[in-house]
């Protein structure tokens, strides 16, 4: 409360000053400060064939054609019961629950218990850190638009089952942008891989918001992962 | 054979609405998707309900007179659980008049199962829109 000593020009310069405050926050605190809400439980509601791209836009370069042309369903880590982290699982086809956290917004997937953190308080992955299914991920806010960018992921994996490859090598990166339309939160995901792709390799997914959804557990047992 | 309940599978339906079919693998990648085997008079072995997939083994006597040992792949625990077929629907020494599906592309004694009849026509269908257990007229 102002004191009833505050003539009408210090009034002037207080509310001056608390505009020029309100006015600064606006552009010191940046698109972080606008956020959406995409707390919860979401249950998978994508697109045919999984989001994926049509196989016969996707353009390869000569050395993602021969990985493509020498697939093996080996490569697939799921079937070994190893998380399909980043970028086979970019898609997910079970339910998701989302908590946003101050410094990081957590996903976490029914499928084979993965967890993954997207920091979103600018930090950067540490010099030590190794390559992961899950990738090291940071993200921040563009208006309501969550947008993330993964790096560090596994070579060991590849970008969908349909024996599309994925190098993992230090020029990899994905980008992914997620918004809410109402009850159904949305998502594409870039994946860059220059060594295998001549454009991006992009993928787009959709969830439906389940308030009284479930996150069940999933045991894998590598017996039985085996294609025969 | 056990079957769920009209309302354990109703319910079941019920939580797995707009789910979309849960996949590891794109089927027509390991397995021939425009061909059909079917296989007559099988002995249930195992029935597992496990992930990555859940398995389905059983044997059947060919034209020759051999013993021939098959294995057929289903979706997730967690998919077939929510589709209301993570029940005890098979048991060793079920008699299955027919057992039908895809067929591996390796040629190894290995399909993706489609469905399965039981004497009785009960039929357990494990693709397509019409997943789900029909009981048949001989059904308890």
């Amino acid at each position: 409360m102002l004191s009833s000593r505050v003539n009408l020009g210090q009034l002037w310069r207080l509310t001056s000053a608390a505009g020029l405050v309100a006015l600064a926050s606006v552009f010191l605190a940046g698109p972080a400060a606008a956020q959406a809400d995409f707390e919860g439980i979401w249950n998978p509601s994508h697109p045919p064939r999984m989001g994926q791209p049509d196989p016969s836009t996707v353009r390869m370069t000569p050395a993602g054609q021969a990985e493509f042309d020498s697939f093996s369903p080996d490569k697939d880590p799921t079937l070994r019961c190893l998380m399909p982290g980043i970028p086979l699982g970019l898609v997910d086809p079970y339910p998701i629950e989302i908590v946003q956290q101050e410094h990081q917004v957590l996903i976490l997937y029914e499928h084979f218990h993965q967890v993954r953190r997207i920091f979103m308080d600018g930090r950067e992955a540490p010099d030590h850190w190794q390559p992961s299914y899950i990738g090291y991920s940071t993200g921040e806010w563009d208006g309501d638009t969550l947008v993330v960018r993964t790096t560090h992921m596994h070579p060991d994996n590849y970008m969908w089952t349909a024996g599309f490859p994925f190098s993992g090598d230090e020029n990899t990166y994905v980008i992914e942008r997620w918004w809410r339309e109402g009850d159904v939160l949305q998502f594409t995901g870039e994946v860059h891989d220059p060594t295998y792709y001549e454009e991006p390799y992009v993928v787009g997914g959709r969830w439906n918001y389940a308030p009284d959804g479930e996150i069940w557990e999933y045991e894998c047992i590598p017996e039985f992962g085996g294609i025969e | 054979m056990k079957f769920l309940t009209t309302r354990g599978l109703a319910a079941s339906l019920v939580l797995l609405a707009g789910l979309p079919v849960a996949a590891h693998h794109n089927g027509a990648t390991y397995f021939d998707t425009s061909a059909t085997i079917e296989h007559s008079d099988a002995t249930v072995v195992e029935y597992a309900i496990v992930n990555p997939h859940g398995r389905l083994s059983y044997t059947f006597v060919d034209d020759e007179g051999n013993e021939q040992e098959w294995s057929a792949e289903l979706a997730s625990a967690n998919n077939l659980r929510r589709r209301g077929l993570g029940g005890k629907i098979f048991e060793p020494g079920d008699q299955l008049v027919s057992v039908t599906g895809n067929p591996s592309r390796s040629g190894a004694n290995f399909m993706r199962l489609q469905r399965a009849e039981f004497a009785d026509g009960t039929v357990a269908a494990f693709t397509g829109p019409n997943r789900g257990i029909t009981p048949g007229p001989g059904a308890e």
